[in-house]
């Protein structure tokens, strides 16, 4: 595959529907007296080779809202879509099988299987899935992450800026229609997070990449196309084209 | 500190009851088998005492020379007794041999039965089960054991051979029970009244002389008037004293049980131990963080250690309690079966001594915290400053030169003592250097396990990896990321394979060798013997066998016992009646060469008289006075089934009369079918009660049979070491489960499906099983073809193959199963939940 074609693949995305749709979106943990809305009714949805950030207080169901839409939990009511796929009622080995196929992970940390080295761990998910690696896309990805000379280390002898950007060329190598970020510069120092945010939007600009990743960090949030807002469990705001002070600004509203 | 311990201990009920286990079924193995064998032991003891309680004194004939017949007391002594002051009333007992007929009219059993008196009065010890004691000549009894096999009970006719061979009937008015006594159980009995039992076995005298005291005479003063009146050559002891002697040499014969099942409980504890070990090392290792902590707030060293020490004895304590309840009910179990396949046992309720609850709360108690020092050790060494670090660390393994030296240093001197002790001339000896030889070796790998971990698990996993693909692949990394592990938990599984190795490796040689062996003495395909070895066939049989066409090669043999060489030692001389074409393979010279005035002569006949062929040995016969023959041939009585000295037909009788056969060989004539054969010889056989006729395939299934009993029965009870082992990696896998929460939770996001998941932790079992099994089965080969070579010079050493592959292939699935319940614990963890914690 020539690198004109990949970039061919990711762009007719661009032009079709959002890549993740959610509508009338309710988790609630617990029963009776005990139990916490954690999501009530959200409706949103991300366009495809967007950049999207999710932002709110501590406890707004941030992390929530992410893993109903990634299929790692169920929802209690209302409907997720990723691209023409109704993840409701989908059986566990379906949504594996969705996961495998479409959707990329970034997790705060611990990303890494230790027994793996850095390549052996980015082509994981191709393995999983038992597809063949695509070894220009490879070369691409790892150049990007800058990593050429870390490909044959275990997880414990790399930074964790290193781990992470490990993390973001495992979400891209599989092309996924959707990764999923849930707060992929938290554990990092600015430095390290700026390096870790500018793959992520290249990966946007350059590939057509959809991600939507939580974050606390207004400057993390500056590096998306646009960001919403939640608070106790409900869609509250969104920018278009932030800027860390916009996005403070916001935050700082919805806390009082 | 105490309470910290005590509230993590309640937090994992679970793992702890596993652990727990482990012990207790150690623990409940040896406290079985006190319970058992002290049961049984109090049992017996309890009715000797009764036995002994109907007598005042009892007298026994001092063994007599060797070679002499069964001693026996003169009839006379019996009247010297009653003639005694202050003696109440005496009775002789009477013992020989009087064979049984079974319902087909041959003698019943593969030994004659004895015939024994049943005393009337006060004096009968018999316990009579059923029925009564024989009143006339015309009544017998018979022993349980014996009734129940061959299918009499009381009212039916019985009829029992004498001494002469000569048949009587004789009505079965009573079954007795004769469990006290050895012998009796071994060979069953017919119990007559007195006289009867003399004619029938035309014994002379008595065996034991019971007497009772008078009113108001002690049993000491008893026994000494009587021991006075008797004088020497007889035994004569108080009934207590002879109740005490009885009970304490059968005692004895429990001993050897009691240490042989004990034997295999301390393989279980030991592979308990290893599972212990290996728990606490994995629970203080996750546990670092909250070492750290407490460390960080104030803990000192000392208080993380007696922490770890104190779970290690609430656990031990727990788990010997449990064994004890678990050895209490084995031991009734074991006591229920073997009354159920009617083992004469006296009843008596189980019951669990004192000596028992405490050796087991000890051994318990030790083995754990024993087991968890070392751990608790290492969990000091935790720096606090671990709290604060956010990953677990990877333990990386390096191979240390104290590791490499101590393996070396085992090795070496257990390879070393293994290669001196085959050196070594076959024996005991030579068996016991071996098998210490071999604990030195078990030990060096035990210390190098870690380091032979890795290229033993990727040899296992070359197959899984390419079959199952991605878990495959996962497994055999996790098998082999913490090597200690690993190790650990496959050595406590290489115990018992190993020992399971050994004796099917044994049991399997000592087939063969000994199908060799039959093949040489027993190269025909029928052998007919009198049932009691030392009586005689009539020579008719051997006749009328020859005459029958689908038999051939009939060879008689008969002998009788002479000195020979002069020097008052003593061989058997004897003949054989064979058709021309027998010919017994000679080490030098032929059988051709055998003429009136010479013999033929075994070779280790030869080497005591220190002759050759060419000189004469004089043999005092008990017909034609001495005469002196020459050595024309000799053999080897291994190859050759003849007398030792063998002289020609005609000059035997000669020598010594109309001997009857001792025994005939018969082989079926070509084409001739087996049962056409067989019921040939049972037909010639027929009208000779005491003739036995026995098959080689007879010979070798029962011995088959036999060597297949043991091998069941020891595998069996090694079963529990492995049973052990597995609890072992069950906990061990259960433990990296928990520990890989985070990491499976990954996994699944990424996209591997629940049966994956599962799939890779039963792959990770199968590996740690198969590596556990592959050393065990190296290690039991090699160490069954040492010990081979120490027992026998001529082995022919035979690893049964299937047996070893299906141990391997067993270990492997075991594994597999004990990883069910953790594998499904994990595929059922919700991801985001999993992901979360830590
Ligand atoms: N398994 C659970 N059981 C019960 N309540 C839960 C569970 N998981 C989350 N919650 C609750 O749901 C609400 C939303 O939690 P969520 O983790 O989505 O918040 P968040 O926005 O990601 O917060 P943070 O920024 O701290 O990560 C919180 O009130 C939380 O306590
Ligand atoms: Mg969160």
């Amino acid at each position: 595959m020539t690198v004109t074609g990949e970039v061919g693949a990711w762009s007719a995305r661009e032009s079709g529907a959002p890549a993740v749709v959610a509508e009338g979106l309710t988790k609630v943990y617990g029963q009776g007296d005990t139990a916490v809305h954690a999501l009530r009714g959200v409706d949103v949805s991300f366009a495809t080779g967007a950049f999207t950030a999710i932002m709110g207080p501590s406890g707004s169901g941030k992390s929530t809202l992410m893993h109903c839409l990634a299929g790692l939990d169920t929802v209690s009511s209302g409907r997720v879509r990723i691209g023409d796929v109704e993840l409701t009622g989908l059986g566990d080995k379906q949504l594996t099988l969705l996961r495998r196929e479409r959707i990329g992970f970034i997790f705060q940390a611990f990303n890494l299987l230790p027994t793996l080295t850095a390549e052996q761990n980015i082509l994981l998910p191709l393995e999983i899935a038992g597809r063949q690696a695509d070894r220009v896309l490879f070369d691409r990805v790892v150049e990007t992450v800058g990593l050429r000379d870390r490909l044959g280390h275990k997880p414990t002898e790399l930074s964790g800026g290193q781990q992470q950007r490990v993390a973001v060329a495992r979400a891209l190598i599989s092309k996924p229609q959707v990764i999923f970020a849930d707060e992929p510069t938290g554990n990092l120092d600015s430095r390290s997070g700026a390096e870790v945010l500018s793959f992520l939007r290249s990966s946007v600009r350059e590939l057509g990449q959809t991600i939507v990743m939580v974050t606390h960090d207004p400057v993390a949030a500056s590096y998306a196309d646009r960001v919403v807002f939640l608070r106790d469990g409900g869609l509250v705001s969104e920018l278009e084209r932030p800027t860390p002070q916009a996005v403070l600004d916001t935050l700082m509203k919805l806390e009082a | 500190m105490l309470r910290t311990t005590l509230a993590g201990l309640r937090a994992h009920r679970l793992r702890l009851l596993l652990t727990s286990l482990a012990i207790a079924l150690g623990v409940g193995f040896i406290a079985g088998t006190f319970v058992l064998t002290d049961t049984i032991e109090a049992g017996f003891t309890q009715k000797f005492a009764a036995a002994g309680d109907r007598i005042d004194v009892a007298v026994f004939p001092d063994s007599g020379r060797r070679g002499e017949e069964e001693p026996s007391l003169p009839a006379a002594a019996l009247e010297k007794v009653r003639g005694v002051d202050g003696l109440a009333e005496a009775q002789g007992l009477v013992r020989g041999t009087a064979a049984l007929l079974g319902k087909d009219g041959k003698a019943a059993g593969d030994r004659p039965t004895s015939g024994i008196s049943i005393p009337e009065g006060r004096l009968n010890r018999t316990v009579i089960a059923g029925g009564a004691a024989p009143r006339n000549g015309g009544e017998a009894v018979l022993d349980e054991g014996t009734a129940e096999r061959h299918g009499f009970k009381v009212g039916d006719t019985i009829a029992v051979l004498d001494a002469k061979e000569v048949r009587h009937e004789f009505r079965l008015v009573g079954l007795v029970d004769l469990s006290l006594d050895q012998e009796l159980v071994y060979t069953g009995a017919v119990g007559f009244t007195t006289g009867t039992a003399w004619s029938m076995t035309g014994a002379e005298g008595f065996h034991e002389i019971d007497a009772l005291a008078a009113e108001g005479v002690g049993q000491e003063e008893l026994r000494a008037s009587v021991a006075a009146a008797l004088g020497s050559g007889v035994t004569v002891k108080t009934g207590e004293a002879y109740a005490a002697d009885m009970a304490r040499a059968n005692g004895a014969d429990d001993d050897v049980i009691t240490m042989g099942l004990l034997m295999f409980g301390l393989v279980a504890m030991f592979v308990a131990a290893l599972v212990i070990y290996n728990t606490f090392n994995i629970l203080v290792a996750q546990r670092t963080r909250e070492m750290a902590l407490l460390r960080c707030i104030g803990a000192t060293r000392g208080q993380v250690f007696g922490s770890i020490v104190l779970e290690s004895v609430v656990v031990g304590l727990l788990s010997s309690g449990l064994g004890l309840l678990l050895g209490y009910g084995l031991g009734a179990g074991a006591l229920a079966v073997l009354s159920s396949l009617d083992v004469p046992l006296p009843a008596v309720t189980p019951s669990l001594a004192p000596r028992t609850i405490a050796l087991g709360l000890v051994i318990g108690l030790a083995v754990t915290v024993g087991a968890a020092l070392l751990p608790a050790r290492s969990a000091t060494r935790v720096a606090p400053i671990a709290a604060l670090r956010t990953q677990v660390e990877e333990r990386v393994f390096r191979t240390g030169a104290v590791r490499v030296v101590a393996a070396a240093l085992f090795l070496v001197a257990g390879a070393g003592a293994t290669v001196a002790a085959l050196s070594m001339p076959v024996g005991q000896a030579a068996l016991v250097v071996v098998m210490a030889g071999g604990s030195l070796v078990f030990f060096a790998l035990l210390i190098l396990g870690p380091v032979l971990v890795r290229p033993l698990s990727a040899f296992v996993g070359w197959v899984p990896r390419r079959l199952f693909g991605v878990p495959g692949r996962l497994a055999t990394d996790n098998s082999r990321r913490n090597p200690k592990r690993s190790a650990t938990t496959t050595v406590a599984l290489t115990v018992g394979v190993t020992l399971m190795t050994l004796i099917a490796v044994l049991t399997g040689t000592l087939r063969v060798t000994y199908s060799a062996k039959l093949d040489e003495q027993f190269p025909v395909d029928y052998m007919v013997q009198p049932q009691d070895r030392g009586s005689e066939l009539s020579r008719a049989l051997a006749e009328d066998l020859r005459s029958r066409p689908e038999l051939t090669s009939v060879v008689a043999l008969r002998g009788a016992v002479a000195e020979v060489g002069g020097k008052g030692a003593e061989y058997e001389v004897g003949t054989f009646t064979a058709s021309r074409d027998f010919r017994p393979s000679l080490e030098s010279g032929s059988i051709d060469l055998l003429k009136p005035g010479t013999a033929v002569v075994a070779n280790y006949v030869a080497e005591d008289l220190g002759v050759k062929v060419g000189d004469r040995v004089p043999v005092k016969t008990a017909e034609a006075g001495t005469v002196e023959l020459t050595v024309v041939a000799l053999f080897d009585p291994q190859r050759a089934s003849l007398s030792g000295v063998t002289v020609p037909e005609a000059e035997f009788d000669r020598y010594f009369g109309q001997v009857g056969d001792s025994s005939i060989m018969v082989n079926a004539r070509d084409g001739v079918a087996f049962d056409r054969a067989r019921a040939a010889v049972d037909a010639a056989a027929d009208p000779y009660p005491t003739a036995k006729v026995a098959s080689s395939t007879e010979v070798r299934s029962e011995f088959d049979e036999s060597l297949d009993m043991m091998l069941m029965i020891i595998t069996g009870l090694l079963g529990l070491s492995v049973l052990i082992s597995l609890l072992g990696i069950a906990n061990t896998l259960s433990l990296s489960v928990h520990e890989r929460t985070r990491e499976s939770a990954l996994l699944r996001a990424l996209g591997l499906t629940r049966p994956q998941l599962r799939r890779m932790l039963s792959v990770e079992a199968l590996i740690l099983g198969l590596i556990g099994a592959l050393v065990g089965v190296a290690l039991g080969v090699v160490y069954a073809w040492a010990a081979a070579r120490t027992m026998t010079t001529d082995v022919s050493f035979q690893v049964p193959v299937l047996q070893i592959l299906a141990f391997v292939a067993l270990s492997g699935l075991a594994g597999v199963v004990a990883a069910v319940l953790p594998a499904r614990r994990a595929a059922r963890a919700s991801i985001v939940g999993s992901l979360a914690s830590g």
